[in-house]
């Protein structure tokens, strides 16, 4: 049996911030041009890919993320029960599905990024006053916009933000930054 | 710093963004028949303008995409972006 | 002494809470709410440095950051202690230290002092002119400079504060706390706008705080009982976020804005520990809103800057807000009004003035005749043309000026004094608009630069847009206001202002005197010692551009960037070329408007948030069993892994020496991989690699060199083909992020009808390269299900297999030469894989490498590394890789480049092996290379770019350019050292296995 092992894998309370990792969470890049890919994932997924910008569709168990006029991140909602975590990465249907009716259908790419991206779940009426300590978004309209989406820098590291709900994001970061990255977060966190 | 309006994004720090020199150069599609005078027009010779300027940039830690910019060098204003491959505004 | 000086009726300092602290070493007590200049001036110490070039002695002169004297050293910590800060804005705590600056041994009795007496020896510009010869005496002649000169002293250890930055967003930012930028405030608040008021003193207000005259009333209140209920009226507004002790920095183009905020600067020593000292806001806003005020103007002539001899308006703030007589027995200078509000305020507070000395005819303004009625006497049509006391003001000495103005005339008056007020008039501070890119125009009725035209979304209002009168103030600024927010706020209509109004206007920029020029020490710039002779003289020399006497002279570049002494230089200059002031221009308003801390301009990143560290799934492993670490762009990669007491080269010659005769491991999980999707993809590949891609069959591997458009190799690696349409491309660690953004660049504007999707995936895929003879046994125990024979499995092909249920991907890759596999797995399952396989070797002694032997060991292949071996101006062809570069196809990036004229030519510098005839010797990488020592100038043929000690050839071997190499192959070069030249030979690049045989041992 292999383990699998997480970069970061603590939850730390600090004055109305909490942080906690979410992991594993499946996470799928998708990409494509036209409309048949749009409904095509439509039709898979039953959530349509966002056309528009910096914002997101989904349902309860999946989300869809606008990353560009032909790029979304698709991320699942839920930790994956550890033991079923095996069979799930390895026999992913949706993830089969995906590639077959999609990259092989020549209708766009599909790529597993699972384990390129580290999910960190940021909670707390304070979350907004760390972002702004190392990320030059206006975060003004987005913390108050339930499923916006942002790509921009945190701390000088590439960081996708995805706000679900007030005062509780998710933000994602390349897994070689993600200790870095957690680091700064902490000591920022602390002296807020 | 700037503030640029991606195409795709809206108004984003200039932080996001990489500038990739002057617009408009177009790879010539058969290079093999140019002279190495042609290539080296291609290859080499760039425009530094004082004043109104085509320019390309990326949103590189954005939405990665390539755009057009038009900026006046002397003020550093920005007077329109636009997307690959629409026609340039007229000067 | 301090009793006598302090008046007890005062509501803006807390004289119940006494604090102490030390200057020069003396303690003396001040209170709550003081200045470390109020406090000092209050303690009746006025000298507080010495000027920096004739070294005279030099008292407070302002109250505000435009201060050019009372610069002090704060703090005696190594790590904490602080430099050229302006006693005028330090807020007094308890347990401030602080010391005079640029005297030695004492600001009382000072060495460099004797420079004064030899000031007529000592011009504009002497040291240029006189040190320049002989040129390399500089050297003698710095140490005598350095050690009489010098502003205060730097830290010696790290700074141990703690500093931050944080972005801000707004509507609207309004530049200051006084009068006009409150009512801007509120204007904006109440109309929804999201604004921020920033204020650089602890308490809003401005000049109209302490603003309590008959001749100044609003509603029939005094104009700072108005203001007070408009400051109390802001905390109701939920829209408005006010920022005290924050002081504006700079103004950048598309209003973006740094100012920095003093957390802790006023908090007693033990208050101060553990906090965020200093944060630098960068602040995006819609709208910016200047309300900076004005800066009283000095009056220039004889003897201006003695210690006690202070502008006019400080002398009333110090006496109205802080409760402070800067003097028993004072005298006043002016060429306008606002020093009469001065001479009130002292009357009322029961100081003696002497007498205003007024160069204008007798005017009849309101506050002009207050002031007479107070019998306040008044010196009209006079200038002082000299003052006296050395360390200290004594006395001043008063002639009449001529109808014209240009001399003086009848008997010298002299008056006793201990502190002289002079007031020159007004100057906007304009600073962060022209920072802005604004333009100024001359207002000539006052001699004042004024905000004229802006690209930014901004506004100037108050005194600051040269509105000195109240009733224009509030008037102007709520006009200009609410055309600017586009909003109605009818709060300030109607009300009923009283104000002074200034009927007579007089400015001469250099006073007369009763002696010559030259006779004088009329003091322009008083940080850098520059006086109207020094401007005059570069005038005569032939300097003409205000920005060339700025810097002959060195007037207005001390730490105060010439706050108060631009004006009357322009003034000077324009008045003697004969030229008008606006026509002349000012000099360039720089960044920052006051000095920032190093600290607050670097933030947090410092120490571990100094630079990016980018750690791999296996990173803990290579930590817990010692590794050396290497950057490799922000990568820690594991460098090599010592074991006991051995040195990196002992390391590396048993970890390379294990990797061909067992089996090695290797952390690979750095390069970059991007996954390549599309019907286009082969088509794609061609033309970004040099070598033909249609053919390859699903489940290989190709090797492929990329180029710039310019023919370079840009990066190199293997690309895997995973189905029809679908590719996995591998890029050189520090590569990754370049090569994406540049295939990107390609697919977005040169060839959009490709249909390609580029996916980076570096991060996915931990990989973990087993190398060697044994690696065969490892993988086929680690994965048992995977036929790993030659005929199955051949070499540059790739399998998909399971790891305990787990997917991967094996590649036969090799890029040591050596029998190799690369094992491809999820990154959380890397650390797990890269165990299994080490477990699985043990039996074969297998041993972790690092990137110091992985190059050593491709170093004996000849395989080239770019970046190392390549710099940017290597072809294929100087690499002598002729073979990777396809003749068939059309086109691929750079090819047209290979044969450009410069390209083709034979003498290019081209890589080649080189061998040290003694084998022991190992090269020094970088070293030059020659083939004549003896000719003159010797000529450099190329260099060394890697060179190692093989432990599997037993002798030393390096890869090199050279020009001309490959014709050169069996030549003897030399490579000259400091003490020695090493003797060289050329040889081919490959030092091991030419026929390739250990790929398939």
């Amino acid at each position: 049996m292999l383990n699998y092992n997480l970069p970061i894998n603590v939850t730390k309370d600090y004055s109305e911030i909490n942080f906690s990792t979410v992991d594993p969470v499946l996470k799928i890049n998708l990409r494509g041009k036209n409309r048949e890919f749009i409904t095509k994932i439509g039709k898979i997924l039953s959530i349509i890919p966002p056309t528009d910008p910096n914002i997101s569709s989904g349902n309860e168990n999946l989300n869809i993320l606008w990353l560009s006029p032909d790029e979304w991140l698709l991320y699942s909602n839920d930790k994956i029960d550890p033991v079923n975590l095996h069979a799930y990465l390895n026999n992913d249907v949706l993830e089969e599905k995906l590639y077959n009716e999609i990259s092989l259908a020549k209708l766009g790419s599909i790529t597993n990024v699972s384990d390129h991206w580290v999910m960190i779940n940021l909670k707390g009426k304070n979350i907004f006053e760390l972002l702004t300590a190392g990320c030059p978004f206006n975060f003004n309209k987005f913390k108050n916009t339930k499923g916006a989406v942002t790509q921009t820098l945190l701390n000088h590291i590439d960081v996708i933000i995805h706000n679900k709900d007030i005062n509780d994001l998710n933000i994602f970061v390349r897994r070689s930054f993600s200790e870095h990255l957690f680091l700064w977060m902490n000591d920022t966190a602390a002296r807020i | 710093m700037f503030l640029i309006n991606c195409p795709y994004c809206g108004e984003r720090d200039q932080s996001e963004f990489s500038a990739g020199g002057e617009a408009h150069i177009v790879r010539p599609k058969q290079p093999t028949e140019l002279s190495d005078d042609q290539w080296a027009e291609f290859l080499f010779m760039r425009k530094n303008i004082k004043g109104v300027q085509f320019e390309r940039w990326n949103h590189i830690h954005g939405c990665r995409k390539w755009f057009n910019m038009v900026r006046d060098t002397s003020n550093d204003k920005i007077h329109t972006v636009y997307k690959m491959g629409e026609k340039p505004p007229i000067k | 002494m301090s009793e006598k000086l302090r008046i007890t009726n005062n509501k803006f300092i807390d004289q119940t809470s006494r604090i102490s602290f030390k200057f020069d070493g003396k303690k003396l007590y001040g209170f709550k709410g003081d200045t470390l200049a109020s406090a000092l001036l209050a303690n009746n110490i006025h000298l507080v440095g010495r000027s920096f070039k004739y070294h005279r002695p030099r008292g407070i002169m302002t109250c505000g950051s435009e201060e050019p004297n009372a610069i002090v050293q704060v703090g005696n910590d190594p790590s904490m202690t602080e430099p050229n800060t302006r006693a005028t804005e330090i807020e007094l705590y308890e347990g401030l230290e602080a010391s005079s600056q640029n005297c030695w041994p004492s600001v009382n009795f000072d060495i460099g002092a004797v420079n004064n007496f030899f000031s007529p020896i000592l011009p504009a510009a002497f040291y240029y002119k006189t040190f320049m010869w002989p040129g390399n005496f500089w050297k003698v002649y710095e140490y005598f400079i350095r050690k009489s000169a010098g502003l205060g002293k730097s830290p010696t250890k790290p700074d141990g504060d703690i500093y931050d930055h944080k972005y801000l967003h707004c509507d609207v930012l309004v530049i200051g706390g006084g009068i006009s930028g409150i009512m801007a405030a509120k204007t904006a608040a109440k109309n929804n706008l999201d604004t921020v008021l920033i204020e650089d003193k602890n308490t809003l207000g401005g000049t109209t705080l302490f603003q309590q005259n008959e001749c100044f009333k609003i509603n029939n209140s005094y104009s700072n009982e108005w203001l007070m209920k408009e400051i109390q009226s802001l905390s109701s507004l939920k829209n408005l976020k006010i920022k005290t002790r924050t002081s504006l920095a700079a103004y950048h183009s598309y209003n973006y804005l740094l100012a920095r905020e003093n957390l802790t600067d006023h908090l007693d020593i033990d208050q101060k520990k553990g906090k965020i000292r200093q944060r630098l806001w960068k602040i995006r806003a819609k709208k910016v809103i200047i309300a900076t005020g004005a800066m009283e103007r000095p009056l220039i002539f004889n003897n201006n800057d003695r210690p006690g001899i202070i502008l006019s308006s400080s002398i009333k703030k110090y006496i109205d807000f802080y409760g402070v007589k800067c003097g028993q027995k004072i005298s006043l200078f002016t060429n306008n009004d606002s020093a009469y509000e001065t001479a009130i305020s002292l009357s009322k507070s029961g100081v003696n003035v002497n007498s205003v000395v007024d160069i204008r005819d007798k005017t009849n303004s309101l506050i002009v005749k207050q002031a007479e009625k107070l019998g306040i006497k008044i010196h009209w049509k006079s200038t002082v043309v000299n003052t006296n006391g050395y360390k200290k003001i004594n006395s001043i000495e008063i002639i009449k000026l001529s109808d014209d103005g240009t001399s003086v005339i009848g008997k010298k008056i002299n008056e006793k004094c201990d502190c002289l007020g002079i007031s020159g008039g007004w100057t906007p501070r304009v600073h962060l608009f022209t920072q802005s890119g604004g333009k100024l125009k001359f207002r000539d009725k006052d001699n004042i630069f004024i905000p004229d035209k802006s690209d930014l979304d901004q506004l100037s209002i108050g005194s600051c847009n040269g509105d000195f009168e109240l009733d224009d103030v509030i008037n102007n600024s709520v006009n200009s206001t609410n055309k600017f927010l586009n909003v109605n706020n009818n709060d300030y209509e109607n009300l009923k202002i009283i104000s002074s109004k200034e009927i007579n206007k007089k400015n001469i920029w250099l006073l007369p005197s009763d002696k010559p020029l030259g006779k004088t020490k009329p003091f322009l710039d008083f940080q850098n010692d520059s006086t109207a002779k020094d401007i005059k003289l570069a005038l005569r020399e032939g300097f003409k551009s205000i920005e060339h006497v700025k810097r002959y002279t060195t007037t207005g570049m001390a730490t105060d960037q010439g706050k108060l002494s631009n004006m009357h230089a322009l003034g000077i200059i324009a008045e003697t070329a004969g030229v008008k002031m606006g026509e002349l221009g000012t000099t360039t308003f720089r960044p920052p408007y006051t000095p920032l801390t190093f600290g607050a301009i670097v933030g947090r990143n410092v120490g571990e948030f100094f630079d990016i560290k980018r750690r791999t799934p296996i990173h803990e492993w290579h930590v817990e069993n010692k590794a050396k670490f290497e950057n490799v762009g922000q990568w820690k990669r594991a460098w090599y892994y010592p074991k006991g007491n051995e040195n990196m080269h002992e390391a590396v010659q048993r970890e390379s020496k294990a990797a061909r005769d067992s089996v090695g491991i290797l952390d690979a999980s750095t390069l970059g991989k991007i996954d390549i999707q599309g019907t286009d993809a082969s088509e794609f590949l061609n033309r970004v690699y040099t070598n033909a891609w249609s053919k390859l069959e699903i489940g290989k591997c190709r090797y492929g060199l990329m180029l710039n458009e310019d023919g370079m190799v840009y990066d190199d690696g293997v690309t895997t083909r995973l189905g029809e349409n679908h590719y996995i491309m591998t890029t050189t660690t520090g590569g990754a992020a370049n090569v994406l953004s540049k295939l990107e660049d390609y697919l977005q504007t040169e060839w959009p009808e490709l249909d390609v999707y580029l996916t980076s995936v570096t991060d996915h895929y931990a990989t973990v390269s087993v190398c060697g003879p044994n690696s065969k046994k490892i993988v086929s125990k680690v994965i048992p299900n995977l036929d790993l024979s030659d005929d199955k499995f051949k070499h540059m092909s790739f399998k998909n297999a399971l790891i305990n249920n787990i997917k991967c991907r094996v590649m036969r890759i090799s890029f040591t030469g050596e029998l190799s596999y690369e094992i491809n797995v999820q990154s959380s399952y890397g650390k797990s894989v890269w165990e299994k396989c080490f477990e699985a070797g043990k039996e074969f002694g297998i041993t972790p490498y690092g990137t110091e032997t992985m190059h050593l060991l491709r170093a004996e292949k000849g395989f080239i590394i770019t970046g190392q071996d390549t710099d940017g101006t290597m072809t294929p062809v100087d690499l002598q890789m002729d073979w990777i570069i396809s003749k068939k196809k059309y086109d691929f990036i750079g090819k047209r480049s290979l044969y450009r004229s410069d390209t083709i030519r034979e003498d290019r510098k081209q890589l080649v092996g080189l061998l040290t005839d003694d084998p022991k010797e190992v090269l020094e990488e970088g070293a030059q290379i020659v083939a004549d020592i003896n000719k003159k100038p010797v000529e450099m043929l190329g260099h060394v770019t890697s060179s190692y000690f093989s432990p599997n050839l037993n002798k030393s071997i390096a890869l090199a350019v050279v020009k001309n190499g490959k014709k050169l192959k069996g030549k003897k070069m030399l490579v000259p050292m400091k003490n020695k030249n090493i003797n060289v030979t050329i040889t081919d690049t490959i030092f091991l296995d030419k026929e390739n045989r250990r790929l398939n041992a």
